[in-house]
């Protein structure tokens, strides 16, 4: 579905991706793996267009999308749920959520207010938070926000940059589980992350990126058994 | 004393009239600064080429009033979405402060074409209906009332745009996160464009309604006052701009009735007025009087 193929992203002389190759599968979660300033941000964002890679091409559905602006790549079912949530915080919850329909025709009416219900029954929090402005919320709950207005532009694959950052292990359960259902459901995810064991123990695949390079790679059950990525993640190695 | 408090309400007439303009500049600059960040230096121009294409329609033309009158603002909205195609699109990701000196070098520019084409220190822009008006203590121009619809209006459908359309919600979503709009999948460079465009519009309606004369050097004290009355209201929503015009238009005439009577200095200071409001609003209340304002929030 998604190939990165030999991508390299800069910041200024900064390689904060060199010749990244990854696959992502139709149908799976796939998971990237790394340490603070690995470059797992940047790759989302490379792929959503925010920032300009300089080598290589993202083929999605064997489409070169390098290059192309984010509102034409959310338009393409591509829908990024960004680090740190960046929901609107002077804006109710349904707002946010009506915003994420953006790219949708707003004349359709009905099928963005199923679509608001159906994130409302993923996420009740949000139905009874619905006229509370998201500055307000909680850090699980914005999370959760972030997650809903991805899934309101209706995406065939969702980015989600460390969905588990900040929150309490109780309410990562409760976010993972919701990926989990989601992907039940049929959507391709691709899914950065810190936290190894959460995340691999939803994944089919896994990438684990060390300063701007693949070091990794395997199906999630391996690596969560082997040792190495322990010794690569905490840096024994190299 | 006693004969400054019996002009006082004509004072607030002229007042009321003044702060219809500075509403229209403000909600000019403030939609620009709020989706792009950017202040535009060039606003006040906007409201000077519209008054002064209007005048050559009308007058040197002969075009009928709402004919030259609707010239004159799709000219400007013209000016306004060239300004960002030309000028700010091709600086972007150069960093906002850059955009905001090319605003100023664009000021300089389009104020010199102007003196060009219009050298005279005064046009007459004639007026959409002549003849004055009495009240028991003062007394305006019938343009007042038109004025004071237009700005009505205008501030209504400006409410609407921006909170019952998509093209508003998109503005709004810019102001308050640029990235995340990004994100939703909102073309900010097109909100940029039409956020350019409608505040040229704005300046444009600004430059009509203040006539009846105009120039090519009156964008500077206009831009100035819609600033400060941007400033004030908190360079935000519509609110902030009604107040912050308001607060300019009859401040402004109160005082320079003041100075006038009360101690006899020439009233010439009443420009000076909005630049001291702007000064001690940007040093003691730098996010207006209202809303967040030039403080970027944390
Ligand atoms: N805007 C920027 N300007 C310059 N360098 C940057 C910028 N953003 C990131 N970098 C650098 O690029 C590298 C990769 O950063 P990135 O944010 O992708 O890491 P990350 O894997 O997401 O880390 P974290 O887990 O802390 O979020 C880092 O060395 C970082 O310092
Ligand atoms: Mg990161």
């Amino acid at each position: 579905m998604l190939i990165l193929r030999n991508i390299s992203a800069f910041y200024g002389n900064i390689e904060a991706l060199r010749a990244v190759d990854l696959h992502v599968q139709e149908g799976c979660i796939t998971t990237v793996l790394g340490s603070n300033g690995a470059g797992k941000t940047t790759m989302l964002r490379a792929i959503s267009g925010l920032i300009p890679t300089r080598y290589g091409e993202i083929l999605y559905y064997g489409r070169n999308i390098a290059g192309e602006p984010p509102h034409r790549i959310v338009r393409m079912g591509i829908s990024h749920v960004p680090e740190g949530r960046q929901v609107f915080y002077q804006l109710s919850v349904r707002e946010n959520l009506e915003l994420g329909a953006y790219v949708r025709s707003w004349r359709k009416k009905a099928e963005i207010e199923k679509d608001l219900d159906f994130v409302y029954r993923l996420f009740p929090i949000l139905g009874e938070r619905e006229r509370q402005l998201a500055g307000t919320l909680s850090g699980g709950e914005q999370q959760m926000l972030a997650i809903g207005r991805a899934l309101m532009s209706r995406p065939r694959l969702l980015l989600l940059d460390e969905p588990s950052m900040g929150l309490a292990p109780m309410v990562i359960r409760d976010i993972f589980a919701c990926l989990k259902r989601l992907h039940q459901e049929g959507l391709t995810i691709l899914l950065v992350e810190q936290d190894v064991q959460i995340a691999l123990s939803i994944s089919d695949y896994a990438y684990v990126l060390r300063t701007g390079k693949v070091v990794l790679e395997g199906p999630a059950e391996e690596l969560l058994k082997g040792e190495r990525i322990k010794k690569i993640y905490l840096g024994e190695e190299f | 004393m006693g004969a400054f408090f019996s002009n006082l309400p004509q004072y607030l007439v002229n007042g009321i009239g003044s702060s219809c303009v500075y509403i229209l500049m403000a909600m000019g600059f403030s939609l620009v600064y709020s989706s792009t960040g950017i202040i535009n230096f060039a606003q006040g121009e906007f409201a000077a080429i519209s008054a002064l294409v209007a005048y050559t329609l009308s007058m040197d033309l002969g075009l009928p009033l709402l004919l030259a009158v609707a010239g004159a603002l799709a000219l400007t909205g013209f000016v306004g979405l060239l300004l960002e195609r030309a000028v700010i699109r091709p600086l972007q990701g150069k960093g906002t402060l850059t955009a905001i000196i090319a605003t100023i070098g664009a000021s300089i520019f389009l104020k010199a074409g102007a003196r060009i084409i219009w050298p005279e220190e005064a046009y007459k822009v004639p007026e959409f209906t002549q003849g004055q008006l009495n009240l028991p203590k003062a007394s305006f121009n019938a343009q007042l009332l038109w004025m004071l619809g237009l700005t009505a209006f205008t501030v209504a459908a400006m409410y609407l745009l921006m909170n019952g359309t998509k093209l508003g919600k998109g503005l709004r979503a810019c102001a308050i996160n640029p990235e995340a709009a990004r994100l939703v999948g909102i073309d900010v460079s097109l909100m940029s464009m039409a956020a350019f465009a409608i505040a040229a519009l704005l300046g444009g309606l600004a430059g009509l309604v203040s006539a009846p004369f105009a120039n090519y050097g009156m964008g500077l004290y206009l831009g100035i006052k819609g600033f400060t009355a941007a400033v004030i209201g908190g360079l935000g929503d519509v609110y902030g701009a009604v107040l912050g015009g308001i607060t300019v238009g009859l401040l402004e005439e109160v005082v320079a009735g003041f100075l006038s009577v009360v101690l006899g200095v020439s009233s010439g200071y009443k420009d000076a007025v909005a630049v001291i409001l702007l000064i001690s609003v940007l040093l003691f209340r730098p996010q207006g009087l209202v809303g967040k304002g030039l403080v970027e929030k944390v």
